[in-house]
């Protein structure tokens, strides 16, 4: 397996205040598959996303990434394994207001050794045209095109998508999403996609969902369905 | 490949060109003129010093009642040195200065010609440069001497000798108002009405090296004369403040100098960490998505950095730039506004270089890497949350009472939400004050001082009587006794009020010696016992209210002096303070001065009255203390640093001004979305200004308030630090009952024109500002 979780827990607050998120999650991904967390708010999806990301720690447990043991990793270890392994895509794009669309995919890809090309990675995501364009000038969903080039011109091992279309509308959305699945077949990338949206389920690989800390069903989709004929 | 992220820097500096260009200027203007002063500092310095080739300076120079015979110059010369004529004459002018006028030297003090031409007619005057410029004469001009004689100036010099205009080597501050020198073409000189002193200079054959060589050769040489002719002075040029004060002063300058520029770069190194850390917390998410992709902290630390960097190497390149150029001469003239100096070349000085290039830059550096390396420590997590805080748990809003008014409540939660960027603001403004009230209160102390001095003077005129070198000649005992006599004779007077009182000299302990400032001469007065113009309470020993004060001595204390060339020591009780500001003095009976110092029964050496007297020959008075004399010091320091007050007076509301504008301009920019949200409320612009803008003036006018008795505590400390420093005498830092309100209002206006610029920016606030992404 690429990526084992196992009896990954989490609390924040102290005595009374305390709120137990992650109660012990077990759960392995392969390489290149395609993984959605659904659950609903409060569930502790997004607080996994974060742990598996390196930017929060897990009170308890073991995190394996192609070998590597994350528990062991003091901050600037954490901080190298972001670097060379993961890309991260928000529900905010949140660019860099003063560079330019082309500029803010360089930012991603100034941290890799091996970064895709970016003028073929802005063909792709169809910003070709909007290459010289700074954040404002930009709609809702090429700032997350935008987003997206950020994280994958790395051409990390593992993309997580902390809900990518929740601030979009219905059309862009579904853009969105069939560009993460156009960036998952065409690069090969583990995506692990953090999602309320029950619909975006059927174009993954593999279903986890999550319910008040604990995985309720984790399952693998016999039959995907393209981005492109989601519906809901 | 170069980080992306350096591309912002341009544009950031595009966008936010308002406040780099404050903080630029401020620096770019600070910079150019501390590496102007120390250019002009050193190269100044260096004209000085090669000044004594150049220019061949003596190494002494002696005063007799007549022209030497030639066996009498043969049996100096003897002695392994080379005289010079040095001979002048003393006019008065209708300006009521007095010129010494030399013929024009070309052996020894060699002229140093600064502007015009040296004279060559009879009636042809060539005057010291820096005595034109205080009296306001150019080339061209007459002077008139009292006795009606006239002279066109062609010229004006610089003589060596003289790079310090005292007129007497036994006064307490050079006078460049009301004396002056200058050199006239040899057949003028000999047409000269006045009589002339006979003054002889001297230069070793063998020069001797170290400053203790340099004392032998000149006591040696002193046996020698007073052994051949009848000395009425006698000045070696190592004890010759006209030639070596310069060189002590020249340089003194420098530290404060640079403490100056490094205290603003601390202060704009904070308000840049300050505006960065408030970057920080707009730019939140972006810090959090970049550490999230992997940035590393060091990256972003480095970044975050580079702005203050980047202007700071920007500005102290102009500031280089302008400070070998233009300032540099700025900086000269101040001193060719108190010394009377040769012309210089500019010289390249790598220390202004470092001090002012690599230690601004490093001092930005350091401060912003403390600053936003502790912001930029926090996780990932909380930058994509906004949630700076470093204390863990949510911050809790400050109970407030509901008693206070609503607009009351959210003007305390602004200043609460701004802590640390007023704290900032409050160093700013005590630092930028402290610098008003330096420019503002020395002037006042200076005319106080005058003031006060009228009023406070012993008498209106004391005369101190010189006894002649012939009395004091051991080896002709017999000549010496008649000529005592004779000057007791001569010397007797009793025109206006004229009193006796007998005088000693002695010497406080410099630093080395235990005492707490330069060593410096003490008078000790012996005055008669119902004395007219010195009315002791008691028959005890007492010290001068000058005395007491920078000393720091009270009734009951015991002062240590001693002689000026010995070791000998007194330790005398001091039985109270005489209210007497105008010199370092103590007072005591006459008898008990006489029987201290063994000067017999009867000894005087000087008389107070009410008026100059004319009955004494000028050969036995030693020097006249009257209220030109008294305040020769403030007179001379008006002078020198008047023109240096305006500049500090400027540079303190620049500081005041930039520091202002930027964090309330900050304030502004962090509450930008709630101002425009306020607006979409329907708050108008007055009513959001008196919400924000009201709760940076408040605290400006506190800092103000709170600022003042603090600057004034420092200033206390810093004026007597520097006048124990820097100079012989006392006077006492006076504050002006309007300086408050002085210092207030400078604040309050400069503080208006800000404010109008920061209600322009909040009304300038789009209503959308709100409606955006946060990020």
């Amino acid at each position: 397996m690429f990526l084992q979780l196992q009896q990954i827990k989490k609390s924040f607050g102290k005595g009374d205040n305390r709120v137990e998120v992650l109660k012990g999650i077990d759960l392995a991904v392969e390489k290149g598959e395609f993984c959605v967390l659904l659950g609903p708010s409060g569930s502790g999806k997004s607080t996994l996303l974060n742990i598996l990301g390196g930017i929060d720690r897990a009170d308890s447990g073991d995190i394996l990434i192609g070998g590597e043991r994350m528990a062991d990793m003091n901050e600037k270890a954490l901080t190298l394994y972001r670097r060379r392994h993961l890309g991260y895509i928000f529900q905010m794009y949140n660019l860099i207001p003063n560079l330019t669309v082309r500029e803010n995919i360089e930012v991603g890809a100034y941290l890799s050794r091996r970064a895709l090309d970016v003028d073929e990675l802005l063909h792709v995501l169809g910003l070709w045209e909007h290459r010289s364009k700074l954040p404002n000038q930009l709609s809702g969903g090429q700032q997350q095109r935008t987003s997206i080039g950020r994280a994958i011109v790395k051409n990390p091992d593992i993309l997580l998508c902390d809900e990518p279309t929740g601030a979009l509308d219905y059309k862009t959305g579904k853009e969105i999403l069939t560009l993460i699945e156009t960036v998952n077949q065409k690069y090969g990338n583990t995506v692990i996609m953090v999602t309320h949206n029950d619909a975006i389920r059927l174009m993954a690989d593999r279903v986890v969902k999550l319910r008040d800390g604990q995985i309720r069903s984790n399952t693998l989709n016999a039959s995907k369905v393209s981005a492109r004929d989601l519906e809901w | 490949m170069k980080s992306p992220l350096n591309k912002r820097l341009l544009r950031e500096l595009r966008s936010e060109m308002g406040k780099y260009a404050v903080i630029a200027i401020l620096l770019v203007a600070t910079i150019g003129f501390v590496s102007g002063f120390l250019v002009a500092d050193f190269s100044m310095i260096a004209a000085y010093n090669e000044g004594f080739e150049k220019y061949h300076i003596e190494d002494g120079h002696f005063r007799v009642e007549s022209a030497l015979n030639r066996a009498q110059a043969k049996a100096l010369t003897a002695a392994g040195v080379t005289l010079y004529d040095l001979h002048y004459r003393e006019a008065s002018l209708k300006n009521g200065s007095t010129l010494r006028i030399y013929p024009n030297r070309t052996q020894v003090n060699t002229v140093c010609l600064m502007q015009g031409a040296l004279p060559a007619a009879a009636t042809e005057i060539a005057i010291d440069r820096m005595y034109a410029d205080n009296n306001s004469l150019t080339i061209g001009d007459t002077l008139t001497a009292a006795s009606g004689e006239s002279w066109t100036v062609t010229g004006f010099v610089a003589l060596p000798d003289y790079s310090c205009l005292f007129s007497d080597n036994s006064d307490a501050m050079f006078d460049a108002v009301k004396f002056g020198v200058a050199v006239m073409a040899p057949d003028g000189y000999a047409a000269l009405q006045e009589p002339q002193t006979w003054n002889y200079a001297w230069v070793y054959d063998t020069k001797p090296g170290s400053e203790a060589e340099q004392k032998d050769a000149a006591e040696d040489f002193m046996k020698v004369v007073n052994k051949a002719v009848s000395l009425q002075d006698f000045v070696p040029a190592y004890e010759n403040q006209a030639i070596t004060f310069t060189g002590e002063d020249m340089g003194s300058d420098r530290s404060m100098m640079i403490a100056l520029l490094y205290i603003i770069i601390v202060i704009m190194a904070f308000v840049f960490a300050v505006t960065t850390v408030n970057t920080i917390a707009k730019e939140s998410s972006v810090i959090g998505t970049l550490r999230a992709l992997g940035y590393t902290r060091g990256e972003l630390v480095r970044h975050y950095m580079a702005m203050p960097v980047l202007v700071t190497l920007i500005s102290a390149a102009v500031g280089n730039l302008l400070g070998y150029t233009f300032l540099k001469d700025i900086c000269a003239g101040m001193y060719y506004g108190s010394y009377s100096l040769p012309t210089y070349e500019t010289r390249w000085n790598a220390d202004a270089f470092w001090m002012t290039t690599a230690v601004p830059v490093a001092l930005m550096i350091f401060i912003n890497w403390f600053v936003l390396a502790r912001t930029l420590r926090l996780p990932p997590l909380q930058f994509l949350r906004h949630d700076l805080s470093r204390r863990s748990g949510r911050k809790r809003a400050l109970p407030l009472p509901k008693l206070l008014p609503f607009f009351t409540r959210f003007r305390i939660r602004v200043i609460l939400q701004n802590l640390g960027s007023y704290a900032v603001l409050f160093i700013g403004i005590l630092f930028a004050n402290l610098l008003l009230s330096f420019g503002l209160m020395l002037p006042d102390a200076l005319n106080h001082y005058s003031e006060t001095i009228a009023d406070n003077m012993l008498c209106s005129t004391q005369t101190l009587l010189q006894i002649p070198y012939s009395a004091m000649n051991e080896d002709k005992k017999l000549n010496a006794l008649v000529s005592m006599m004779l000057f007791r004779m001569e010397t007797e007077t009793d025109e206006n009020h004229a009193e006796p009182f007998s005088a000693y000299t002695l010497q406080t302990l410099s630093a080395q010696e235990g005492g707490i400032a330069n060593s410096e001469s003490v008078m000790l007065y012996g005055v008669e016992p119902d004395s007219r113009y010195v009315a002791l309470p008691g028959n005890g020993i007492y010290i001068s209210a000058a005395y007491a004060e920078k000393y720091r001595v009270a009734a009951g204390d015991t002062v240590t002096l001693r002689e000026k060339y010995e070791d000998t020591q007194y330790s005398l009780s001091v039985d109270g303070v005489y209210d007497y500001m105008g010199a370092i003095a103590i007072f005591m009976p006459r008898e008990t001065l006489n029987q201290i110092f063994d000067l017999g029964t009867g000894y005087y050496g000087g008389y107070f009255s009410d008026a100059p007297l004319t009955e004494i020959d000028e050969k036995y008075i030693g020097s006249v203390i009257d209220y030109d004399a008294l305040t020769k010091i403030s007179r001379q320091l008006t002078v020198s640093m008047g023109s240096m007050m305006g500049l500090v007076n400027g540079f303190a509301i620049m500081i005041f001004v930039v520091v202002v504008y930027l964090l309330g301009k900050m304030v502004i920019e962090k509450n930008a979305q709630s101002i425009s949200m306020a607006k979409i409320l329907g708050y108008n612009g007055g009513e959001i200004a008196r919400l924000y803008l009201l709760s940076t003036t408040a605290v400006v006018l506190l800092c103000l308030a709170v600022s003042l008795p603090i600057e004034v505590y420092i200033m206390q400390l810093l004026f007597r630090a520097i006048i124990l420093e820097s100079m012989t005498g006392w006077i006492s830092l006076w504050v002006s009952p309007t300086l408050y309100p002085r210092m207030m209002a400078a604040g309050i206006i400069s503080y208006a024109a800000v404010a109008i610029l920061e209600y322009r920016r909040i009304r300038r606030v789009p209503m959308d500002e709100a409606l955006k992404n946060v990020e």
